[in-house]
């Protein structure tokens, strides 16, 4: 049997240039909404901060500044005094020398005074913001393998993350509310914020073109009124709805009644479908009613009315009139998706009705923890809309530190360019590339009023390279938001149906995140701002020809006015959160189809991502069809049947269709659907529905489905081949097996995702039986001379980074230089530069570098913590600020990792085990046919409870693959997938079949087993053992980084007990729980000697008559004792001790007990409380 | 301190040049200018046994 597969007779092999597209799709969520923010976000958020006006309030000077063209640019290294050939700056180096990947950004500052036509324009520098890695900014944009490789990166590296600082952090995906959706909600909060409200709500999170967004409710009053409301700088408002309604166009009260009644027809009430009730037409009378109370008749009054009451928080509306305040409010914070006031309209009077079905129960609750109803955040537009608050911010600050010149200087002050400027550069335009960076690095957000976002903090973390596995989940991972992680509630962690195919059911973490923190499947898609060719949608275009497209197919098109008519008759169009128009019921199925044929044909016009959410009158949910070209959502590819033909064309469909749509298995069984009821689309894969990382378990369709859980868990924690430009990086800790092995049992997308790149493992044979009792409990057996071969060897490179200029806080003169006392016995270590010799070894308490200080002239070294040996790998020194000297260096240390006793192991099912010996190989069982010893013996109990068949299955298929020279294809759901030919999944014979006769064929036993003969004996083992290949994972837990054990040590100040921590090595704490086993075992000694003796034992004097312990005190002898005479040591001096209070020595004894109660006294003493010991000898008093 | 320190080689990072450097000498590829220097593994002898 080929212990080892080398990659020669590799059958998946590929040329040297392999493909790495399915990597980098990988990222790519991360990378194209990066793309945006650079190639449209920045621009667009730039035109929309509304410009600031200032007014001289003595020559009535008017000033406006605003922001005009902005660039860019891609990250280059600081121009030094010597000019350098290189001007870019390459990730790697940002690696080593901890300094961020970041562009410079200006913007030209316009300034325009007086209504004057052409403004002045002024260039500030916005500091330097972080560029993400392959994005279009960054150099590394488009490199095959081979130019990354120059560049010191990985062949396959795929971006979509940040260099901040030296470290590599990215931001979460954050899942959000659905753009642009009006979402029926019942919540009890929403009772609570006032009396007479209800439970019941319309919620929509409006999101404008710059990707900021602001969320509008619409409350159902217990009058049968509603409230719109909004936030306006974090505080929320309320208006009542029929206000907004008037103020948004010139319409009258019958018109409103009208369009809020069409929903309801007496014939069509018992129709399934229906949305409307008598009820309706009260309710609106009722809001018609409450807009008259205040009097308010026509727009004019209404808009006004709302800009009275608005214009205390409004900004920058000093001398503006109530209405154009109210205007702003309108077009700000109500609906901003929308431009037009007829859309604004329309979409309230599409709430509203979607309000009173709802709280009539005509229409069903949107649930809002369900994926249907949900987007994502992504890194692109997070930074858009921060950076756009940050701009907003500035020019504010700028606004009011001008104005307050004016008021407090104006006798000088004078509203002039340059005035202006000095003033402006008050406040330092370079603080928001520092904000920027600030954000990656720490994940917060630190904003005024909360962006319309949920959390604050956690937005960004450190893309963990401890293997690639876990570097590739990172940017797969979606998060549901801190919020829900200290919530009682477990509902929202639930796995629910709609997120089917998008995310992931079995990669999700056991503990604390489960259910929160998940990944998407591996076929699971963000769509964003470029169409398929990379170029920039058009919404506009878009939403146009989709229009036209309805229009043509029968559509009634809401403009100029709502069609006055309701489902079930007709179903509302909706796009994007705007009322297109109404298409009848009986013809919206054929358009749906046609749209659908649409979104298929490359020149329709129709983008291939439209998401086509046909509600259909079933009394559920509120009828509709909801059309979203949005970016953000979540899609995934499925074959599409009803286009006769064209067989194999994918549709791209998102979770919201998605519920309505009949998909059905790819195993060519039509899932219990009839005739009038066929399936339309068909799943590609059934492992679609997994995420990379579970797809790579062999047979888990085999498994309980908790193993493959664990197994995502345990991969991602696995000691692995971490790096192929190992050489060039500098990470704190990175984990690498030295000698890792190809599976010999992989799926389809071990292949597909490039992962020969970055091995995880070994396989290790592996006999399944009870020997020597060392293998109990999950405890497994090495070989010990397997080991010795090079069996899961691994090492630990440790890097320190020593900056010389962190430590003098506050000089700018070079005052450390690395440098060696060459007076002293450190030359055994240290190099005559000061740092150690590459590739020597250094023992603990050994110097490894020494800094030598130019002022004071002394050398401080350096000495290596812990308790092994280390190698030094590397060490490079660097320059990091070209104009001065000064020096940095990264020492990168080798901590040997081999297995020893007490290193966890894992197979990929979820199996668990601590080495618990290192057996040697004479003493191993052995084959009676081969010969052949296992590498590793496990406990057969070990499967029984957890049902891991796959594991089974494994052994005997890498068993039959390396007899046959084959790799072996575990995809799991492989019988359930239609064969090429057209042949149903009637498999022919089982898989064990399979797998047997691949065993058979070479003479081995059909089930795998084999006799073995004992080690130690020599004679046969009673019953024939299994024994075959199986994948083993080291993983990073290993006991040397673990152990923590003392006999004495250091102790705390204040208490004299040991102290807490294995760094500093402390002890473990011996607690309550632990003193009440001994006590009950009646171990009376043994629990003095642990609490007492060990820990703080201590003699105090008392004085026996006030019963004192504080006041006792030494007296010094008068004079020395009398010298020694003759060599012999000095006669020891009795103690004398005194009582302070009672100025007696009389009557002093000494009392052994914890230090922590003489503590206690002076403690108690402190607050005025006096302690008494009454003294008595013995078990006497 | 002493009077002359042994120079110490170095390559650089990016044209692979070998660099001597003596202690106080400005950290810089005399070839292209570069800026991050590794230090050459020791010729000294690290270990004697072999086991």
């Amino acid at each position: 049997m080929a212990k080892t597969t080398s990659s020669t007779n590799c059958q998946n092999s590929h040329g040297s240039y392999s493909n790495y597209k399915d990597l980098e799709d990988l990222a790519k969520p991360h990378i194209e909404s990066f793309d945006h923010f650079h190639e449209v976000g920045i621009e667009s958020i730039l035109n929309s901060i509304k410009p600031v006006k200032i007014i001289d309030p003595i020559t009535n000077k008017k000033l406006e500044i605003y922001f005009g063209h902005h660039d860019l640019y891609p990250p280059q290294k600081e121009r030094s005094k010597i000019a350098s050939i290189h001007k870019t700056l390459l990730p790697f180096e940002c690696r080593q020398a901890k300094i961020s990947y970041s562009g410079r950004f200006d913007v030209n500052v316009c300034f325009k005074f007086d209504d004057a036509h052409h403004p002045i324009q002024h260039k500030f520098h916005f500091g330097y913001i972080p560029i993400m890695i392959k994005s279009k900014l960054c150099h590394l944009r488009g490199a095959d393998s081979q130019k990354l490789v120059s560049c010191y990166e990985e062949p396959t590296e795929m971006g979509g993350y940040f260099i901040v600082g030296g470290l590599e952090r990215l931001i979460r995906l954050l899942i959000m509310p659905k753009r642009n959706y009006a979402m029926s909600v019942e919540r009890d909060t929403f009772r609570k914020q006032q009396d007479g409200y209800s439970d019941k709500a319309v919620i929509i999170r409006c999101v404008r073109q710059d990707q900021s967004s602001a969320t509008n409710r619409l409350y159902y009053l217990q009058s049968g009124s509603a409230r719109l409301g909004f936030w306006v700088k974090g505080r929320q408002f309320l208006l009542p709805v029929g206000v907004v309604l008037k103020a948004l166009i010139d319409t009258n009260d019958q018109e409103i009644y009208v369009n809020l009644t069409c929903c309801y027809r007496d014939k069509y009430q018992k129709v399934k479908g229906a949305v409307g009730t008598q009820l309706v037409g009260e309710r609106v009378k009722i809001i018609l009613d409450e807009v008259q109370e205040l009097s308010l008749f026509t727009r004019a009054q209404c808009v006004e009315h709302i800009g009275e009451n608005f214009k205390p928080v409004m900004d920058g509306v000093g001398n503006e009139t109530h209405y154009s305040v109210g205007d702003a409010v309108l077009e700000e914070y109500i609906l901003v998706h929308l431009k037009s006031y007829h859309d604004k309209f329309n979409m309230l009077i599409f709430m509203l009705q979607k309000l009173f079905a709802f709280v009539d129960h005509m229409a069903a609750e949107d649930r809002a923890d369900a994926l249907q109803n949900h987007e994502v955040l992504q890194p692109g537009h997070l930074i858009t809309i921060y950076l756009k608050d940050k701009l907003q911010e500035w020019l504010m600050k700028g606004r009011r530190l001008i104005q307050d010149e004016l008021n407090n200087n104006r006798a000088k002050y004078s509203l002039e360019l340059e005035d202006v400027k000095k003033t402006l550069d008050k406040n330092p335009s370079r603080s928001i590339g520092t904000a920027i960076e600030s954000m990656l690095k720490t994940g917060r957000l630190a904003s005024q009023y909360g962006l319309d976002l949920q959390q604050s903090g956690g937005m960004t973390v450190q893309a963990e390279r401890l293997n690639f596995l876990r570097f590739i989940s990172f940017f797969r991972s979606v998060h549901r938001g801190a919020q829900f992680a200290n919530q009682r509630n477990t509902s929202v962690r639930k796995l629910l149906p709609e997120a089917w195919g998008f995310l992931c059911p079995v990669h999700t973490p056991d503990g604390e995140p489960c259910g929160l923190l998940n990944h998407m499947s591996s076929t699971c898609r963000i769509t964003s701002y470029f169409d398929s060719k990379g170029n920039i949608k058009n919404f506009d275009n878009i939403r146009s020809s989709i229009l036209n497209v309805l229009i043509g197919i029968g559509m009634t098109p809401s403009l100029p006015k709502l069609v006055r008519a309701g489902p079930p008759e007709v179903l509302c169009v909706l796009l994007d959160g705007c009322v297109i128009g109404s298409i009848s019921s009986t013809i919206v199925e054929k358009a749906v189809l046609h749209i659908r044929k649409l979104k298929l044909s490359a020149n329709s016009g129709i983008p291939e991502d439209l998401e086509v959410g046909y509600v259909p009158l079933l009394g559920l949910a509120y009828p509709g069809l909801y059309l979203f070209t949005s970016p953000s959502r979540f899609v995934r590819p499925v074959k599409s049947l009803c286009h006769a033909g064209k067989n194999l064309d994918f549709e791209l469909i998102g979770p919201f269709e998605q519920v309505y749509m009949e998909i059905r298995c790819a195993d060519g069984g039509e899932g219990g659907r009839t005739e009038n009821n066929p399936a339309t689309h068909e799943e590609i894969h059934p492992t679609g529905i997994l995420s990379v990382v579970a797809n790579l378990t062999p047979y888990s369709d085999h498994n309980q489905s908790p193993r493959n859980m664990y197994q995502c868990q345990m991969a991602k924690q696995t000691m692995g081949f971490s790096s192929q430009a190992l050489q060039f990086r500098a990470d704190q800790k990175l984990y690498h097996l030295q000698t890792p092995q190809t599976p010999i049992v992989r799926t389809a997308a071990y292949t597909k995702y490039n992962i020969d790149e970055f091995p995880t493992g070994t396989n290790a044979i592996v006999a399944v039986l009870a020997y020597t009792g060392y293998d109990m409990e999950d405890a497994m057996i090495l070989n010990k001379s397997s080991v010795e071969r090079g069996m899961c060897r691994g090492t630990i490179y440790q890097s320190e980074t020593i900056d010389l200029e962190d430590k003098k806080i506050g000089s700018s003169d070079p005052r450390k230089i690395f440098s060696r006392n060459n007076s002293d016995m450190s030359r055994g270590t240290i190099d005559s530069d000061g740092l150690p010799y590459v590739g020597k070894i250094i023992h603990p308490d050994e110097p490894y570098y020494s800094t030598y200080d130019t002022v004071s002239g002394t050398t401080y070294k350096a000495k290596l913590k812990g308790s092994e040996p280390v190698t030094v790998d590397y060490v490079a020194v660097d320059a990091k600020n070209p104009d001065k000297d000064t020096q940095k260096v990264n020492i990168r240390f080798r901590r040997p990792r081999n297995p020893i006793i007490g290193d966890k192991f894992s197979s990929r099912h979820g199996q668990k085990g601590v080495c618990s010996q290192l057996w040697p190989d004479i003493d191993m069982p052995f084959s009676g046919t081969t010969g052949l010893r296992p590498d590793l013996i496990i406990n057969p109990h070990a499967f029984p409870s957890r049902m891991t068949i796959g594991m089974l299955l494994e052994s005997i298929a890498a068993k039959g693959g390396s007899l046959h020279g084959k790799f072996v294809d575990a995809t799991p759901f492989a019988s359930s997938v239609r064969k090429e030919n057209g042949q149903s999944s009637s498999e022919p014979d089982s898989l064990v079949d399979e797998l047997g006769t691949l065993l058979k064929d070479r003479g081995f036993n059909y089930h795998g087993l084999e006799v073995l003969y004992s080690g130690v004996l020599g004679t046969e083992l009673a019953c024939e053992i299994f024994i075959g290949p199986v994948y083993y994972q080291r993983l990073r837990h290993m006991v040397s980084d673990k152990f923590q054990v003392r006999n004495t040590g250091p102790v705390d100040p204040t208490t004299k007990q040991p102290m807490k921590g294995r760094k500093r090595g402390g002890g473990i704490r011996f607690g309550e729980m632990e003193r009440d086993s001994l006590l009950a075992h009646g171990a009376a000694y043994l629990l003095h000697d642990r609490l007492h003796t060990c820990s703080d034992f201590h003699v105090a004097d008392v004085c026996s008559l006030c019963g004192s312990i504080l006041t006792t005190s030494f007296i010094q002898p008068q004079k020395k004792a009398e010298r020694a005479i003759n060599g012999l040591p000095p006669g020891r001096i009795p103690k004398k001790v005194t009582c302070h209070a009672c100025k007696t020595s009389k009557g002093m004894e000494t009392v052994a007990m914890p230090y922590v109660f003489r503590y206690l006294a002076a403690e108690l003493a402190a607050m005025n409380v006096k302690m008494t010991l009454r003294l008595s000898s013995g078990a006497e008093s | 301190m002493d009077a002359q320190p042994e120079p110490v080689s170095y390559i650089c990072g990016d044209c692979g040049m070998e660099n001597t450097l003596k202690s106080g000498d400005v950290i810089q590829c005399r070839e292209c200018g570069y800026r991050i220097l590794y230090k050459k593994r020791t010729r000294r002898i690290v270990q004697y046994e072999a086991r």
